[in-house]
């Protein structure tokens, strides 16, 4: 099968690019469109650092072949902050101490985040469930449960205050 | 209250935007014009020789720039951990390894390295290189490596009157009259553990970029813990000046816990020698799968220990051995017997000890560094052998503990001295907070699911000396527009220390931080320094940089005092203004702030540090403090609770709580000490229960990756209390001592103390695996 170019909606903008078959979505957001905020710890989806929001959900991007992006709506760690400044999730992880390498970070918060756009009351086991497949070798994982916590009360008190966040 | 502006505040870290973002930067991360691709064929046997290889099919794939096998590589010997640079003078260097070898001795081992125009084409390439090896036996256990039959892995080397492969001096730590001591006591415990192979599994694989220039010089990104010596390293492998290669962090690392105290495996070489070869940038990145087989892991061991007591509990004699597999290379096994000794013997004030350790060859992946060296493997058999000694003894543990621990000031086997220990209190508050007097209390007869409480003390370094080179250089320069940069040769590898150091910085100087700037994990522009490791950054290269801070400051206040006209100790700078001591501030005309000028006329009593420096800048003047030191040493404290509940019926070990408690002198950043100690819980509940690499019959490592090397997750997580208990230590800047490595002291021996307590039965092999426990616990 050929090179085929496939758009896509990326962060909220349409993008069109030439994928072959053998591809992942990993290696064309990282090697083509250098978007590094998604990083590789594995390639076989086991440690969740490649973690992007494919149609809503958290997804692997190692395991993604490229092809099935046609269409689809992609949200990368890139594509989170807004234009008044950081989501309460990424806030929140430097105001509880769950930032240290870095490393898992970005993919972290996108596995927290396809949870709280849909719950934003989760309880302590969702949030474990949903950073599940998500490794993080630095913290113990108690203040990312923390700041995904903190985050999700953010958002909470900001939806009663009618804000978009 | 604390009496400072910025230590002892959990201030959010400094990097915490770029890495919540996506906009840090890794070495993996990193993409260069004309760049090259490599890959790395490792040898499939556990021991072989080389008899033929064949490239000549990979140099004509299209794409393929530069091959190197042993035939074209250098060959110079080295150690790819820093005991290359930093050995102290009583010891002798273990060098054992070539970048290419015409023998491989691991599963794993280099055998050919191919840089492409890209990773497939490199990949497609290693498929095409022929490579005929003659089998040589091989040896995967480290007393079975020792016996008069066993192949030799390097030679000669390493035939000892102790037994074959010992590549390092044996450390023998004499204290007083052990034999003597064990006579004395009315009774003796002694047991051997077996310790398995843990993996660091920090989150970035090794990886490097090699770019070399026109001139030869050499820039290397790299995942080090160690830039400076890592660049004398590279340097001695290609005999060329160290000074020609900067080695820098770009600048964040993903994780170390040891795992790249020198070499990122050989990331870095490998990529160098190719990159000068082919001319051209050439980027390595291990998969996780080389990483797990091709980098260095924590030392197995078996440890024996026998203590001896009085019928009231008193400690007389301890007598310890412990053997490491050190794997293929030496890397640390000259050096971590030691710290297992040194730190097993420095608990308890036992007026008898000795200890007899070192380190055996196999054919296994390498061992070397991983966070607390050497001291989980004897903390686990000193302190269930301790349980044990209660238990025969009828003593609770935690009073037993009580009764023997180091205090201040007691005479040990280290030669620094015991400067500080609140021990007592965490073991005082860590008990409080698992609720030890439930402990025996807790299950009714005949249930299936058993809980048992357990615990463990342990100390650590705060760094690296005596057993390696330790001193560290800072640089402070005042700019001109008033604005502070600090230089340290250390990178932070996650630990938050371009935060914590800041802190310090912030501090000295009476400064913002955020009029601060850190240049940090990069040979250019920093000085020489030995790196992160040994719990040493923020104690040792704090000291660094407050020396340096404090030299900056003296003279901004001696060109200040000539203008207030009088002495400096009189001047103070706080929040970047310079004023007399506690004197109230008078305010100049116009602004409010004052000129120098002024202030020498009388008017107002006050300037800032941006006035100060940019006066001296039009007069040819600047500031630079400069910090050169070598660190003191002084032991952080540990005393780590655990409960736990053990299914009878599948053998799993449930942990319920995990307390830990520390003593780290004085937490510069409480929250980041946090994050260590509860990093540090993490990983050592994952040596109890669950991480292990098992060889085959066929010396292939079972687990490689994290699909099967059993990690824990976000779920597998217990309750975890962290308690910080600060000591002012006079050694460490602000009273800091270390705070990385103590945490993964104990909580595996607690955990293991508490399934004793649970089950009535003691593993004498970790880690407590379902089928392990459920075999115990029904045969």
């Amino acid at each position: 099968m050929p090179n085929q170019i496939i758009s896509f909606r990326l962060n909220g903008e349409v993008v069109e690019i030439a994928v072959s078959p053998e591809e992942m979505l990993l290696d064309v957001l990282r090697e083509k469109m250098h978007l590094t905020g998604t990083k590789r710890g594995c390639g076989k989806g086991e440690c969740g650092a490649c973690t992007v929001i494919f149609n809503g959900k958290a997804m692997n991007a190692c395991l993604i072949p490229a092809m099935r992006a046609k269409g689809a709506d992609i949200q990368t760690i890139e594509g989170v902050e807004g234009p008044g400044g950081l989501h309460p999730l990424q806030q929140s992880f430097i105001d509880k101490g769950a930032v240290q390498c870095g490393f898992c970070t970005p993919g972290m918060i996108m596995s927290a985040k396809a949870l709280l756009d849909k719950n934003k009351s989760p309880s302590k086991e969702q949030i474990r469930e949903a950073v599940g497949g998500n490794i993080c070798r630095c913290t113990g994982y108690v203040k990312i449960e923390e700041a995904v916590e903190d985050a999700a009360r953010q958002l909470r008190a900001s939806a009663v205050k009618g804000g978009d966040l | 209250m604390s009496q400072f502006e910025y230590v002892g505040k959990s201030i959010g870290r400094r990097d915490g935007v770029d890495k919540t973002t996506g906009r840090g930067l890794f070495t993996t991360d990193i993409f260069l014009p004309g760049m090259l691709f490599a890959k790395v064929l490792r040898s499939p046997h556990p021991h072989a020789r080389i008899v033929s290889i064949d490239t000549t099919e990979a140099e004509k794939l299209p794409g393929v720039k530069a091959i190197m096998t042993h035939k074209n590589g250098p060959k110079n010997l080295f150690n790819a951990a820093v005991p290359m640079f930093l050995t102290i003078p009583q010891l002798e260097r273990v060098l054992d390894q070539y970048l290419f070898d015409e023998i491989v001795r691991h599963v794993g081992d280099e055998v050919a390295a191919v840089a492409a125009t890209s990773e497939a084409v490199a990949e497609k390439a290693l498929g095409l290189i022929k490579v005929e090896y003659e089998i040589l036996p091989a040896v995967f256990d480290a007393l079975e490596a020792m016996k008069p039959e066993a192949p030799e892995l390097h030679a000669g080397k390493g035939c000892t009157p102790e037994g074959k492969n010992i590549p390092a001096e044996i450390v023998k730590i004499p204290y007083n009259d052990v034999e003597k001591g064990l006579a004395e006591s009315d009774v003796i415990v002694e047991q051997t553990f077996e310790l398995p192979v843990q993996k660091q599994v920090q989150m970035e694989t090794q990886a490097a970029v090699a770019q070399v220039d026109g001139n030869g010089d050499v820039t290397v990104w790299s995942t080090t813990q160690t830039p400076h010596p890592s660049r004398a390293i590279l340097g001695q492998i290609f005999g060329i000046a160290a000074s020609k290669i900067r080695v820098l962090a770009p600048p964040y690392v993903g994780g170390g816990f040891g795992v790249r105290i020198g070499l990122s495996g050989k990331a870095e070489p490998i990529a160098m020698g190719l990159a000068l070869l082919a001319k051209r940038p050439v980027k390595l990145v291990y998969t996780r799968k080389e990483d797990f087989i091709a980098s260095d892991t924590r030392h197995a061991a078996y440890v024996t220990v026998k203590l001896g007591a009085k019928k009231d509990g008193t400690f007389q004699a301890l007598d310890m051995k412990a053997v490491f597999n050190t794997g293929a290379f030496c890397t640390f096994g000259a050096e971590l017997p030691g710290v297992c000794g040194a730190m097993t013997l420095a608990i308890y004030r036992i007026p008898h000890q000795r200890y007899f350790g070192h380190s055996v060859y196999t054919n296994r992946t390498s061992a070397g560094a991983m966070r607390g060296f050497g001291n989980p493997q004897g903390n686990l058999a000193m302190e269930q052998v301790v349980d044990m000694m209660a238990e025969k003894l009828g003593m609770d543990p935690l009073e037993l503990r009580r009764k023997n621990i180091m205090k201040a000031g007691d005479p040990w086997c280290l030669p620094y001295p015991c400067s500080t220990t609140e021990l007592s209190e965490c073991m005082r508050q860590g008990a409080e907070s698992i609720g030890w007097e439930r402990r025996g209390k807790l299950n009714e007869p005949g249930a299936v699911k058993l809980r048992g409480l357990g615990m463990a003390v342990g100390t650590h370094v705060s760094n690296a000396w005596p057993f390696c080179v330790d001193y560290d250089n800072a640089y402070v320069t005042i700019q001109p527009d008033g604005s502070a940069h600090v230089a340290s040769g250390v990178p932070d590898i996650g630990t938050g220390t371009s935060t914590s150091l800041v802190q310090i910085a912030a501090e000295t100087l009476g400064m913002s931080m955020d009029s601060i700037s850190l240049t940090y994990g990069d040979t250019l522009g920093t000085p020489f320094d030995i790196g992160s490791h040994a719990s040493r950054t923020c104690y040792a290269a704090g000291t660094a940089i407050k020396a340096a801070a404090a030299d900056a400051r003296k003279q901004l206040l001696e060109y200040a005092a000539g203008y207030f006209n009088i002495a400096p100790e009189r001047l103070e700078i706080k929040a970047g203004l310079i004023s007399p001591v506690a004197g109230s501030l008078d305010e100049c005309s116009g602004s409010g702030l004052c000129q120098l000028e002024e202030v020498k006329e009388g008017k107002g009593n006050s300037v800032t540090v941006a006035e100060l420096a940019y006066h001296a800048h039009v007069r040819n003047k600047q500031f630079i403090g400069v910090g050169r030191i070598v660190p003191e040493n002084a032991p952080p404290w540990h005393a780590c609770f655990a409960e736990v509940e053990v299914d009878t019926r599948t053998g799993q070990v449930r942990i319920v709580k995990l307390a830990a408690a520390h003593d780290v002198g004085r937490a510069i950043n409480p929250m980041i000490v946090e994050g260590q100690i509860e990093g540090g819980a993490a990983q050592g509940i994952g040596y109890a229960l669950s991480e292990e690499i098992t060889y085959n019959d066929k010396g292939r490592q079972q687990q490689y990756s994290m699909h099967n090397y059993m990690l824990p997750t976000a779920e597998d997580m217990p309750e975890i209390h962290s308690i910080i208990v600060e000591s002012h230590d006079p050694t460490g800047p602000f009273g800091a001592k270390g705070a990385g490595e103590c945490s993964l002291v104990c909580p595996a021996s607690a955990i293991a103390n508490a399934v004793a307590n649970a089950t009535g039965y003691r593993f004498k092999q970790i880690p407590m695996t379902p089928e392990r426990v459920f075999k115990a616990l029904n045969s």
